[in-house]
């Protein structure tokens, strides 16, 4: 058993806040991925749980055992630094071997376990050679393998794939799913990149200045996102927010009228000032009736188009469509947003959703935990 | 323009714009080679030439003798004596230096309130001038009014004021302390600056793994010191090995020889005795045995570029 709780944990560096009333509730085996712009507070909230910093105030708890005033060593965690952190004068065998070592495991066992995490991160023929001497992504490899060797409870990883090459960041992201499902112990990641986030996570902690926005599925943070922030920041491009008003059963952009279905939407939503949301991919893009816009950018990627369009007040959005789709810059279309498919926010800066259901807007393939 | 000079297969087929390149670089360096070749070559030279003679100093009159001074040397007892006392300095200065100079390297590594007061402190006594810090410690040293003396005395631990700087071993033990306490802030900022360059994080990544403080030491501070360490101790060695002033303002090599190295019995022999060309032959074995410092020494920095 090795859940991971967070209970009201607030951290300050001086009089800056990095976190504030910091929640989180981690399951068993559960690969959780932190999520979040530079700055947000992902490090900091590993790093608590590493026994690295500690909060100001609250609790951390790992495996029903409040780990506040425990040291690191004792905390039954590995940790992958950004940075590696390898021991650069010992050899790849010995940073691998380095936690058993400290915990008295001699000889023959500590060399078994190190052969074993080397076959398994392919690592065997390099054990060998010195940090210095190995790639980025074989350093990659023994730091994960020097946090494997000894099967703590849970997994820190922070930004583990950040200074790889694309295709060896997907090659090892492939890897880590893999190799979660084989252990099944509690991972925690950190990352700023979503589609890290996304493919491995069975749950997403979205972070921004300080606090949670959304902890969820990767589903219900693409199709049901918490707020304006949230929304903005999941998706390649992100969720068009369009500020407009509620009028009736209309959102009424630039004098344009956009049916919306009122039952849908909490009691929270009245007429007035609101914000539109709507993914690029449920725009459909026509002529004749619907809500009228000028085709701006059209951005071919080989399987789709991204068009970025003008509305009337000159506010753009974007709509994804098939790659075969012929649009012309200047050339003046008609918008329909699936009525299903639309998320409408309260008008404040990050303001929450108001969605009453909870269907799926659109359904991206999912990894199931 | 050394990389074209050492760069054989290329500077055997070398462009014009490499050759004006290696022909400016020996220009360069040409003023370099010619006072390196006064100041340092001709006294070695001159040196290992009245060794030969037998010259007094006054006059630097005297006739040739051959190896004479050599068989001296090797058969005398003032070199082998002299050579001891330097390796008993020595080491012991050194070790002292080393260990002091490390540890409060690592004392001021760490985050307390009077750092920079004390980093800056730390250097003092390498910048006061030897005579100042030798008239300082015969001070203390002093046997009538020495204050370590009556510090001893009064904390119970000597009953008897001791004759320091007069009496063997404590005549030793008072110049390896001397010197320790002037040059040990050498080592403390070499330290010092190469502890700040190790990453942050390999303690971060040892304490999850387990380390405690003293492993932590032994494991990752020691071996990233290990580089400057072997240079500074090679560095210091040599300096050490030669150290005149301290010594010789302090005890003079005394009493009667037992602290006389070997800088001192050539300055002895040369100044004192006024045979220079016996001080020449002592000179010139103990430059053979620096000699042995400055292979490893010159084998310990090409290693490393
Ligand atoms: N030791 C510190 N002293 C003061 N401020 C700090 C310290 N460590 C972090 N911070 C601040 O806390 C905030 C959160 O830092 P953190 O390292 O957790 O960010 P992050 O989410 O990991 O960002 P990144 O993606 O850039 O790594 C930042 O604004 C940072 O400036
Ligand atoms: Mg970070």
């Amino acid at each position: 058993m090795a859940n991971v709780i967070f209970k009201d944990v607030h951290k300050s560096f001086g009089s800056f806040v990095a976190l504030e009333k910091l929640d989180l509730d981690i399951r068993d085996g559960e690969f959780v991925a932190l999520l979040g712009p530079s700055g947000c507070g992902k490090s900091t909230t590993l790093r608590m749980l590493a026994g690295l910093d500690f909060p100001t105030s609250g609790e951390i708890s790992i495996g029903g055992r409040v780990v506040n005033d425990l040291a690191p060593g004792k905390r039954d965690i590995a940790m992958v630094f950004q940075s590696y952190a390898l021991y650069p004068h010992m050899t790849v065998g010995e940073n691998i071997g380095y936690p058993l070592k400290k915990r008295g495991i001699k000889g023959a066992a500590r060399a078994e376990a190190v052969q074993k995490a080397a076959d398994l991160l392919q690592l065997g023929a390099l054990l060998d050679r010195k940090p210095k001497q190995l790639s980025g992504g074989q350093q990659q490899r023994v730091a994960l393998g020097r946090a494997l060797v000894r099967e703590p409870q849970v997994f820190l990883l922070d930004e583990p794939l950040s200074n790889l090459d694309a295709k060896l960041r997907s090659y090892m992201r492939a890897e880590l799913i893999e190799l979660h499902r084989r252990l099944g112990k509690t991972m925690v990641y950190v990352t700023h990149d979503q589609l890290e986030a996304m493919t491995m996570a069975s749950r997403i902690a979205v972070m921004h200045g300080g606090h949670v926005q959304q902890f969820d599925t990767p589903d219900a943070i693409y199709n049901r996102p918490a707020n304006r922030f949230v929304a903005g920041f999941i998706g390649t491009p992100p969720m068009n927010q369009v500020e407009g008003t509620v009028e009736g059963g209309d959102f009424v952009i630039a004098g344009h009228r956009v049916p919306i279905d009122r039952t849908a939407y909490s009691a929270d939503l009245h007429d007035g000032p609101a914000v539109l949301g709507v993914r690029p991919e449920a725009i459909s893009i026509g002529s004749g009736e619907g809500l009228p816009a000028t085709v701006r950018l059209a951005e071919n990627t080989g399987h789709e188009t991204i068009v970025t369009l003008e509305l009337p007040d000159k506010r753009r959005i974007s709509a994804r469509v098939e790659a075969a789709r012929r649009l012309d810059v200047g050339q003046p279309v008609a918008l329909r947003l699936d009525p299903a498919a639309i998320h409408l926010f309260e008008a404040t800066e990050n303001g929450a959703r108001l969605n009453l259901d909870d269907t799926p807007a659109s359904v991206i393939p999912m990894r199931s935990t | 323009m050394t990389a074209i000079a050492t760069d054989p297969p290329r500077s055997a087929v070398s462009s014009p714009l490499e050759r004006a390149y290696a022909r400016l670089g020996v220009l360069l360096i040409a003023p370099t080679i010619l006072v390196f070749t006064l100041v340092i070559v001709y006294p070695l030279l001159a040196a290992i030439y009245l060794s030969v003679f037998s010259i007094y100093t006054p006059t630097l009159q005297g006739g040739f003798v051959g190896a004479d001074n050599y068989v001296e040397l090797l058969t005398g007892k003032a070199f082998w004596n002299s050579l001891r006392v330097t390796l008993i300095w020595t080491v012991g200065t050194l070790t002292l230096q080393i260990v002091a100079g490390v540890g409060l390297a690592l004392l001021l590594h760490q985050n307390i309130w009077f750092r920079s007061l004390a980093r800056s402190l730390v250097l003092f006594p390498y910048f006061l001038s030897t005579v100042v810090a030798v008239l300082v410690w015969k001070w203390l040293f002093n046997d009538l009014y020495g204050a370590l003396n009556h510090g001893l005395m009064q904390l119970g631990i000597i009953d008897m004021p001791l004759d320091w700087l007069g009496s063997m071993p404590n005549a030793m033990i008072g110049v390896i302390l001397v010197g320790a306490w002037k040059y040990f802030p050498f080592v403390v900022i070499a330290v010092l600056a190469r502890l700040q360059t190790i990453p942050e994080n390999l303690y971060e990544a040892a304490r999850i793994d387990g380390a405690g403080p003293i492993a932590r030491f032994w494991d990752i501070t020691l071996p990233q010191l290990r580089s400057v360490l072997t240079v500074i101790i090679l560095l210091r060695a040599i300096w050490d090995f030669k150290e005149f002033d301290l010594l010789y303002l302090l005890t003079g090599g005394g009493p009667v020889t037992s602290t006389q190295t070997l800088s001192l019995l050539v300055y002895q022999e040369a100044f004192g005795l006024n045979q220079m060309g016996q001080a020449a032959a002592y000179s010139v074995g103990m430059m053979l045995v620096m000699l042995v410092f400055m292979v490893l020494y010159i084998r310990q920095t090409k290693e490393k570029a």
